[in-house]
């Protein structure tokens, strides 16, 4: 941006500088923990749909599956033994939910108050910005997570039913699947980690 | 019902492991926690909560993997009969009496 900009006092730049670093730290812990359950959701549920469908017309899955979901007993009642695969999808899922929480409680330690006077200043933006972007950071990457793994949970569930030796190759999957999310959490932390407002 | 108590254990030490590890960590519960400057505490307690999750589900993985395999699928033992009975009103004339059957009654 020129200088120009910045003395103007209508520009779109200045108007950028005016939101205070606060709103957009309250907006990156609301994105990280609301868009990685988003995800979480997506993923269990993805998985969970199709592994009722195939309880239903395989009676040996019926007997395996262990599913989270909260529907009426005769379902509940429907699936009463531990199936590795579902039971490991659904965990998969939870755990990108649970990265969203670790995340958006660690963001809302650093947040500290400044004085009024103080809260333009180049290094407060910065940390209302590094909350930002680790926010961004770990709910988007937490949403794709949690979607790759409900989606290879739910064609899992079905190939599972024809042939159990698969298990393991699926794991193996799904594990690279939910090292995205890892990804993200990594680099969310550290960036958080920077986030130092001035002191008083 | 041990397997859904499992499942429910399994997932209320996913949620209380890393957060008890994040307050531990704020609330100077460990003990070198209180000399770390901000910025390597808020990285000694993301990465530690982080990899408590993984712990907890791979053990969980582990003692999933540990179950005993499921008994074959047992089909409905009234439906077999029938259908057994079935498949010998079928066969059962021709091989008991095949010379009766030659013989054409008109």
């Amino acid at each position: 941006m020129d200088s120009t900009m910045v003395t103007s006092s209508s520009s779109w730049g200045q108007a950028l500088l005016r939101i205070s670093p606060y709103t957009f730290s309250a907006i990156g812990i609301a994105i990280s923990i609301g868009v990685s359950v988003l995800g979480a959701a997506w993923g269990i549920y993805i998985t969970g749909s199709s592994l009722i469908g195939a309880a239903i017309k395989a009676p040996r899955i019926t007997s395996k599956n262990l599913i989270r979901c909260y529907l009426s007993p005769l379902t509940v009642f429907a699936v009463i033994k531990l199936w590795a695969v579902a039971a490991t999808f659904v965990i998969f899922c939870e755990a990108v939910a649970i990265y969203g929480v670790i995340v958006a409680i660690i963001l809302q330690t650093k947040l500290d108050s400044v004085p009024k006077s103080k809260m333009y200043d180049p290094e407060s933006m910065r940390a209302g910005y590094a909350i930002f972007a680790s926010g961004i950071i770990v709910g988007f990457a937490n949403l794709v997570c949690g979607l790759c793994v409900g989606i290879i949970g739910s064609s899992c569930a079905l190939s599972d039913a024809q042939n159990s030796t698969l298990f393991v190759k699926i794991l193996v999957i799904e594990i690279f699947g939910s090292a995205l999310g890892l990804f993200g959490v990594i680099v969310g932390i550290i960036m958080s980690a920077q986030a130092t407002w001035p002191t008083k | 019902m041990e397997v859904m108590s499992k499942f429910l254990i399994a997932s209320a030490f996913m949620w209380t492991v890393p957060i008890a590890v994040l307050y531990g960590f704020n609330h100077n519960f460990f003990p070198g926690s209180a000399s770390l400057s901000q910025e390597a505490l808020t990285l000694w307690s993301g990465i530690l909560a982080v990899i408590s999750v993984n712990v907890v589900i791979v053990l969980y993985i582990i003692s999933a993997m540990k179950e005993p395999p499921l008994e074959k699928h047992e089909p409905d033992p009234r439906f077999v009969a029938d259908a057994k009975a079935s498949i010998k009103q079928q066969l059962g004339p021709t091989e008991v009496d095949p010379s009766s059957d030659r013989a054409k009654q008109e």
